[in-house]
């Protein structure tokens, strides 16, 4: 067994072609597709520092409570998920301006480390479905 | 090295990638497993080796014949070493650029049109 007490941190960096409050407003808005709240079966979503969010997926509740909102450079808000092992997890975005675009950095930190964190049976069918597009890759350059 | 480094290694190079999923859809003899290959049968013998040494093949002798297998499990841990949130999130965002990517290009279609 891993020690539960142990967390790690999970960091994710795109660069969006649109400008900065383009870019924030959408991550907040449940219509557009790429932010978590997009793919809700059930929402309950109040943005504001405080507010609070409900969101379920594959019949498994998600919560949290927005720490920092601060358009257009920064959200912050915890994450509650069975994965997190009933701890407050952080996830916190940044938006910075690159010339037209925005570079949008998401940091998910204080994830448990454990089995369920590490997900091996989810990990596992990712790596399967990873694999035809890497073997016809292959053998493109093989030829 | 750890096994997990050795798994990585095999799993790194598109030779070696095409081997297992050659082999993942039965084991095969090595002349077989060289064939769809340009490379010289000794290159393909060291891609083996590597293979082999990260556990993701098995080779047994039937008769005058080497007959390779592959071996699923060692990819577990591969799969385990990738965080739930890590792949979570990789995807949320490849989702969120596409639809900005999209919309900049309808835009300049648009635009064109004009």
């Amino acid at each position: 067994m891993n020690d539960p007490k142990k967390t790690i941190e999970v960091k994710v960096e795109r660069t969006i072609p649109a400008p900065l409050a383009e870019v924030f407003d959408a991550w907040l808005n449940p219509k557009v597709p790429g932010n978590p709240w997009n793919m809700a079966e059930k929402l309950l979503l109040n943005p504001h520092v405080d507010g609070f969010f409900y969101w379920k997926i594959k019949d498994t509740p998600h919560y949290g409570r927005f720490t920092e909102v601060e358009r257009p450079a920064r959200i912050e808000h915890t994450w509650m998920s069975p994965s997190t092992s009933g701890l407050e997890s952080t996830v916190t975005l940044t938006f910075e301006k690159q010339g037209e675009d925005t570079r949008m950095t998401l940091v998910h930190s204080g994830l448990p480390d454990t089995d369920g964190g590490r997900s091996h049976d989810k990990g596992w069918n990712y790596f399967l479905d990873l694999f035809p597009k890497q073997f016809a890759d292959a053998s493109r350059m093989e030829k | 090295m750890d096994q997990l480094t050795d798994v990585l290694t095999a799993i790194s190079h598109p030779t070696r990638r095409a081997i297992i999923g050659q082999l993942a859809n039965g084991p095969a003899r090595f002349l077989d497993v060289a064939k769809p290959f340009d490379t010289a049968l000794n290159a393909v013998t060291k891609h083996l080796k590597l293979l082999e040494r990260a556990g993701l093949i098995e080779r047994r002798k039937q008769g005058r014949e080497v007959i390779i297998s592959f071996r699923g499990e060692p990819l577990r841990e591969v799969a385990g070493w990738v965080h739930e949130y890590e792949r979570f999130w990789n995807e949320r965002l490849d989702k969120f650029e596409q639809y900005f990517n999209e919309k900049k290009q309808n835009n300049e279609k648009k635009e064109k049109k004009r």
